[in-house]
């Protein structure tokens, strides 16, 4: 311990200036955060967005310089052959990083959550864990890179080559991409790839420091970018979606849930003949047995159509493709490969499957007066309403804080004439994440800001209904019977 | 007297090149140890093997009878360790380089790095950056004795130095020698002859030779033969005379297991017509540059 507090205060006293920067950022980035009252104007909020972006910079460079200040790589440091236990060096490199980074974004995170109204207390799982997301995804990846090179440009190389090998790799196969596709769900793809790179940079940092074997620990973070890549772009949907299920808050009898053809809806269903001679196929699904009180949202839909003679066609892309649903219309869409259409539209088909579906309960209530303070929405956060200079305007605006919240949110406005009002959902993303925090620099996310034009001054307050989610599950269901011929209808070209 | 630096069937490859090719060798305590080669001959790597700063391909290193590869900072704490190329941290001033390596050592000694510091003269508060090369080679030896270590491990210590402060470096190491091992690589054996008490030449990557040097300086001779009349050389040439020089009357050869009436009875009965017979001690240098000969022609 001794020995890592020395090579700590000879860090602080060689990276001063690095320090310096880094700090400032954090300084910049905390006071922009802060004056980032609820009810600011876009401006402000951009300023942010760039406040941002000097931070991870900042820190990219102070732990590089940190590592390299005893650089593993390498025969000709003057250290190596210098009574160094490799466990006060790291000690050292760590408590460099967990005082200069960690510490002051701890820091960056309450100052800027309380100025946004929300409690520390309330918040702590929240500020924990976006702490070790920091560490885990940006840190220790960070530092395992500099670990393994002997400088900062050999550094900057790396990066720059890595940047430019998930560039090539998402342009050729951009299924692979870790990126953003599974929305609800991306949570366990991102995780499954955070873990691999933990245990990864852990594993690098832990081999480089006791045994400084580079060419090993290189190969290592090689194999575990690939795997990053590959194996993340590799998880079937249904995995991550059984993942979710297990993780379920309220079990729910699924016996009673039923999923069938919607012969109600019969009229909506089409297997419209397209230009290219494929069948884009519209069947309504209808759904029964939900408990009252819950509300259901379709994540994602498998079907096999089988004819009589044997013939078979199986959706071949991921789930979530072929279940839409506008307001109560359930229904399974899919285009049918033209030929197989042909063959078996006049003959009754099996359609079998499964539908993936998240019911919604609890269902809360609470009202936000228009006034220049926000209040706290459970399921959501903090929420403020305002009108605008020209009283035709207002402004509705939640944060919360470290993750997007999972819950199902309606806004109600109520207009002051009671001539109706309007209702619509913010406009972000739904997650699954069971974790209290999401990667994100910033500690508070800003959803539902809408300048919303009116002729009618807007009734106070404001209502704000969530539920949450209770429980995932899959049905299988076997629709017998159909002759999608009976369905079938053309694409017209519009008279010029 | 044990060994504190021992080699068994040392090897290293880089990529298809043999860097070191079975090397036995053993350092004796209190010895001063000259690792002696021409360029490439593989000094550095033995070096960087035994201070775990490569890994051996096959066999192993010993440091204080401990295998290399585990070499701990208790170790190291007995050892010091000059490199011509080493990397120092040029930030540090010579005084905070000293002060900062302090805690290091149990047993530091402030009195002799005050006193390593006054015979080198080097300024406290210049950074290493601003330092000429022999100056910095200066405060890498100062740092590395005042711990008074077991083992000072130089390699091509006196690379680029001039001769003032290759002589001030020499002293300083020389007041070490009493109670350290001092294993040093060099191929300028001029600068190392006068204070070695071991020598191993190494070439190609192999140790032709590990002994005392006064047993080796005992060992080779030139010879210088002069004849009555021409004659031939002999057939088949002993293996142990090197590098041989025929003139029609005069023969010269370096014999390297010189001992007086053997090898003046082996010319008589090789050059039955020699008028003449002179042997001649040798430096060390004359003496590698014979073995860099012969293991050139060899190869």
């Amino acid at each position: 311990m001794r020995q890592a507090l020395h090579i700590f205060k000879k860090d602080v006293r060689h990276l001063w200036l690095e320090i310096a920067v880094a700090l400032a950022a954090v300084a910049a980035f905390t006071w922009m955060g802060a004056r980032q009252a609820p009810w600011s104007g876009a401006p402000r909020e951009m300023a942010w967005g760039l406040g941002t972006f000097p931070l991870p910079l900042a820190w990219w460079i102070l732990i590089a310089r940190v590592i390299h200040s005893e650089a593993l790589p390498g025969d000709r440091q003057f250290w190596l052959t210098r009574p160094y236990a490799w466990k006060s060096l790291l000690g050292a490199k760590a408590l460099s990083i967990l005082v200069f980074v960690n510490l002051p974004m701890l820091v960056a995170d309450a100052v800027i959550i309380r100025a946004h109204g929300f409690s520390l207390l309330a918040e702590l799982p929240g500020f924990l864990w976006s702490q070790v997301l920091l560490t885990a995804v940006f840190v220790l990846p960070m530092a395992a890179l500099s670990a393994v090179t002997t400088g900062f440009v050999q550094l900057l190389l790396t990066c720059v080559v890595l940047a430019l090998a998930l560039w090539v790799c998402n342009m050729v196969a951009p299924g692979l991409s870790i990126g953003a596709t599974w929305v609800a769900l991306d949570w366990v793809k991102s995780y499954c790839a955070g873990v691999v790179t933990t245990i990864a940079a852990l594993a690098i940092l832990t081999w480089q420091y006791a045994r400084r074997r580079t060419a090993a620990t290189r190969s290592l973070a090689a194999a575990a970018g690939i795997l990053v890549v590959l194996g993340t772009g590799l998880i079937p949907w249904t995995a991550a979606f059984s993942i979710q299920s297990r993780l379920s808050k309220q079990p729910v009898d699924q016996s009673a849930v039923h999923v069938g053809f919607d012969w109600g809806k019969k009229w909506a269903a089409r297997a419209l003949i397209g230009r290219d001679g494929n069948v884009w196929i519209h069947l309504p699904l209808q759904i029964t047995g939900i408990p009252d009180g819950m509300e259901t949202r379709f994540d994602g839909l498998v079907v096999t159509i089988q004819a009589p003679g044997g013939a078979v066609w199986r959706a071949d892309r991921e789930p979530r493709s072929y279940v839409g649903s506008t307001g109560q219309l359930l229904a399974l869409q899919t285009t049918v490969d033209g030929s197989f259409y042909r063959k078996v539209k006049d003959q009754p088909v099996k359609l079998r499957g499964a539908l993936y579906l998240t019911l919604y309960g609890n269902r809360r209530t609470a009202s936000v007066p228009f006034q220049d303070r926000s209040v706290p929405v459970p399921g959501v956060g903090m929420c403020s309403a305002h009108r605008g200079a020209d009283a035709q305007t207002y402004f509705f605006r939640c944060s919360s804080a470290f993750r997007w919240q999972p819950d199902l949110v309606l806004i109600y406005v109520a207009a002051k004439d009671n001539w109706g009002g309007t209702s619509y959902s913010p406009l972000h993303a739904i997650s699954y994440s069971p974790f209290p925090a999401d990667l994100s620099i910033s500690p508070v996310g800003v959803y539902g800001r809408f300048g919303y034009a009116t002729f009618r001054e807007p009734a106070s307050p404001v209502t704000v209904s969530t539920m949450e989610p209770l429980t995932h599950m899959a049905r299988d269901f076997e629709i017998s019977g159909l002759r999608l011929g009976d369905f079938e209808a053309r694409l017209t070209p519009l008279p010029r | 007297m044990s060994d504190i630096l021992r080699t068994i069937d040392l090897s290293k490859r880089f990529r298809n090149t043999v860097a070191l090719d079975h090397m036995n060798m053993a350092v004796p305590e209190g010895s001063v140890y000259g690792l002696v080669g021409p360029n490439g001959a593989g000094k550095t790597t033995t070096i960087k093997l035994l201070m775990n700063l490569h890994q051996p391909t096959a066999g192993r290193a010993e440091v204080f009878g401990h295998d290399s590869r585990r070499i701990s900072p208790q170790d190291f704490a007995q050892i010091g360790y000059v490199s011509e190329n080493q990397e120092m941290p040029e930030w540090m001033t010579v005084g905070y380089l000293m002060a900062y390596l302090k805690p290091f050592y149990p047993t530091w000694d402030a009195a002799r790095a005050a006193e390593l510091l006054r015979q080198f003269d080097l300024p406290l508060d210049r950074k290493l950056r601003h330092l000429s090369h022999g100056m910095r080679m200066k405060a890498a030896l100062a740092s590395s004795l005042a711990h008074r270590p077991r083992l000072i491990v130089l390699d091509e210590p006196f690379t680029g130095l001039d001769a003032l402060v290759r002589d001030e470096l020499i002293e300083g190491v020389l007041e070490s020698a009493d109670s350290a091992t001092i294993p040093i690589s060099s191929n300028d054996l001029s600068e190392i002859e006068s204070f070695t008490s071991h020598i191993g030449y190494l070439d190609h990557g192999r140790l032709q030779f590990s002994e005392e040097m006064t047993s080796l300086t005992e060992r080779f001779r030139e010879i210088e033969i002069t004849l009555r009349s021409p004659s031939p050389s002999p057939a088949p040439w002993p293996a142990t005379w090197l590098n041989p020089q025929q003139s029609p009357a005069v023969v010269r050869f370096v014999d390297s297991q010189f001992e007086q009436d053997r090898t003046v009875a082996e010319v008589r009965r090789l050059f039955p017509d020699a008028q003449q017979i002179s042997v001649n001690p040798m430096p060390l240098r004359a003496i590698f540059v014979t073995l860099a000969k012969a293991g050139r022609k060899a190869a």
